[in-house]
């Protein structure tokens, strides 16, 4: 299994696309751009209703409405960060895969904190609906908010390893 | 001036203490790419291209208060980065260019929220608008460009 893992490592590296970004001057940088900027909308999207959830701030409109009009560019932004962080990781892959922070990172946080907005983004509909934050909900939204702080906390410590 | 910076003691002591230094940083990352990112959802609305079945000004009005919070903290956490290595990055190209397109970002980003009102009462967005948007949105996705060919171009970072 873990020998697969590695070779498919290997082979991600060896691609056009890992060596155009491991070997061209500007190619890290502008991948880079291409996961930061997803990473913007997803976190901008995301945080935006969490703290709608927990009350704080501005209410204008509802945890429900602001999720529901934000749907679509908050898994826009979802693609552009995977297709930019899949570019990054194809660059030095066996690298990231061996890393301890890299590990924690995709192996635990990401899936953890990915399955916890989906369930949030569900159940905000019914959570959201009216102007006061309910304590599901506010609970719910803290949660969301630590989960994506814990994610972001992992991919800073990479280059220690 | 800015060389004396890294030397004063409380910056010395964030420099060298792994954990203050990468709670730095995670502020920095998360707040600035929260920030930047309800400044790119205003930007997009105005565009035409997301949340349109909301009136501009609400979702302005519910972004808007983050995007200065965001960029308080991103200031903030910032300015202490650039503090422990202050006399090397005063004087490289790249750092002054990054701080001048945050610079010009703002500027497009104010103008974008104080016509915002006035877009709102016409019956349909002006041309005008949509390439202030554009032009805000350029000079924010610039701005990350320019933060992640700071360490490429000169190790700092």
């Amino acid at each position: 299994m873990y020998g697969a893992l590695v070779a498919f490592c290997k082979f991600l590296e060896g691609s056009p696309w890992g060596t155009f970004v491991r070997t061209t001057d500007w190619g890290y940088p502008l991948i880079q751009v291409i996961h930061f900027s997803g990473l913007s909308l997803w976190l901008g999207t995301n945080i935006t209703v969490d703290l709608r959830l927990l009350g704080i701030g501005k209410r204008r409109q509802t945890a429900a409405q602001l999720s529901s009009g934000l749907f679509v560019w908050n898994w826009i932004g979802l693609c552009i960060l995977v297709l930019g962080g899949f570019l990054l990781f194809s660059s030095t892959a066996t690298t990231y895969v061996t890393n301890p922070a890299f590990r924690m990172k995709l192996g635990v946080l990401v899936p953890v904190a990915l399955f916890w907005h989906l369930v949030v983004q569900q159940k905000t509909r019914v959570w959201g609906q009216a102007q006061e934050a309910l304590p599901m909900g506010k609970l719910a939204g803290l949660i969301e908010l630590l989960l994506w702080i814990s994610v972001v906390t992992a991919a800073v410590l990479i280059p220690n390893y | 001036m800015w060389e004396a910076l890294e030397h004063v003691h409380w910056v010395t002591v964030l420099g060298s203490t792994g954990w203050m230094y990468e709670l730095v940083s995670v502020i920095h990352y998360f707040s600035t790419f929260f920030f930047i990112g309800t400044i790119m959802l205003v930007d997009l609305r105005i565009l035409g291209i997301a949340d349109r079945n909301q009136v501009i000004s609400q979702l302005v009005d519910q972004l808007v208060p983050w995007t200065w919070i965001g960029f308080g903290f991103s200031i903030v956490s910032g300015f202490l980065e650039f503090a422990t290595d202050a006399g090397d990055y005063s004087t490289v190209n790249p750092f002054r260019v990054k701080m001048l397109v945050i610079l010009l970002g703002v500027i497009f980003a104010l103008i974008v929220q104080w016509n915002v009102p006035k877009w709102n009462r016409l019956p349909v967005i002006p041309v005008g608008a949509k390439i202030l948007a554009s032009i805000s949105l350029l000079l924010w996705v610039g701005s990350i460009l320019a933060a992640t060919e700071l360490p490429a171009l000169t190790g700092l970072g």
